[in-house]
């Protein structure tokens, strides 16, 4: 059963992502991402990772990509807008050479570790209880930096969207 | 039983597909898009060995991950739209102020 459901999250996975990188208009790229999250979420539900399966549908697929869908469509972007992409393919193509030995390396490392079994216990493992007490305790410090690293990201957001008098106009010049 | 060689296969899948991603579109958002898809490669990588070893520390470090996603992607997003209002564009290969030379 788990199987199935594996087979099925990895074929959403990467074909999410395979979409996002084919499709011109980024409309459709973003919803191939929200699909490949969604997946994703689906396989840290599979290996045991509640809280995390939570986060990831709250964090990436509610807030992320939604953040992005409506800058797209507050934007209003015309078709004539986009880049023209005339190597795409080749491109493509070429990414996929240089990355395919990477793969090779890692799969055939991972592939040589002792199999253990993966299913899903009924521990408390990837709970929300021991999470947080590890997280209060062992990663302390990590976690204030974190939302100090939160803070300076709100604060500048909000400087750089800030409506002000430009002193560059169109073109790149001194107005 | 799925073994670890499919995880990890899947999570190299999209990796490989972000950074493919990054070299070959030259859309703004397609980029940014790619870049979170990397990292959600890494962050199954993490959970798939968080599970291998029964150990929490990697699922914390997956916490640290998305919350570094949410700050970048509010920053990108707004340094995007000043791109876009000023050049009316989201082509990477327009915003080349800072190169000298051929323009």
């Amino acid at each position: 059963m788990a199987d199935l459901i594996f087979i099925a999250l990895a074929f959403l996975a990467i074909s999410g992502a395979i979409a996002m990188i084919v499709y011109a208009n980024p409309m459709y790229s973003a919803l191939g991402v929200l699909i490949s999250m969604l997946a994703v979420a689906g396989m840290f539900a599979l290996l045991n990772a509640t809280f995390l399966f939570l986060v990831q549908i709250i964090v990436y697929a509610g807030a992320i990509m939604t953040l992005i869908l409506f800058i797209l469509m507050f934007l209003n972007i015309r078709e004539e807008d986009l880049p023209k992409e005339p190597k795409k393919f080749r491109l493509i193509a070429l990414g996929a050479v240089i990355m395919l030995p990477l793969n090779i390396l890692i799969l055939k490392a991972v592939s040589k570790l002792p199999q253990k079994d993966l299913s899903i216990t009924n521990s408390d493992f990837g709970d929300i209880k021991p999470i947080g007490m590890q997280l209060y305790n062992n990663w302390l410090l990590a976690f204030e930096l974190i939302s100090i690293l939160l803070l300076v990201a709100l604060i500048g957001a909000v400087v750089l969207a800030k409506k002000r008098t430009s002193k560059i106009n169109n073109k790149g010049e001194q107005a | 039983m799925i073994s670890l060689t499919s995880y990890a296969f899947v999570s190299m899948m999209l990796f490989s597909i972000g950074a493919i991603g990054v070299i070959s579109r030259r859309n703004v958002f397609v980029i940014y898009m790619s870049i979170e898809m990397m990292l959600n490669g890494i962050n199954l990588f993490l959970v798939t060995f968080a599970r291998y070893h029964f150990n929490m520390d990697p699922q914390i470090v997956t916490v640290m991950v998305i919350a570094i996603a949410a700050a970048e992607a509010a920053i990108f997003l707004s340094v995007i739209i000043l791109l876009y209002r000023s050049r009316k564009s989201l082509d990477t290969d327009i915003f080349n102020t800072l190169k000298q030379g051929d323009n």
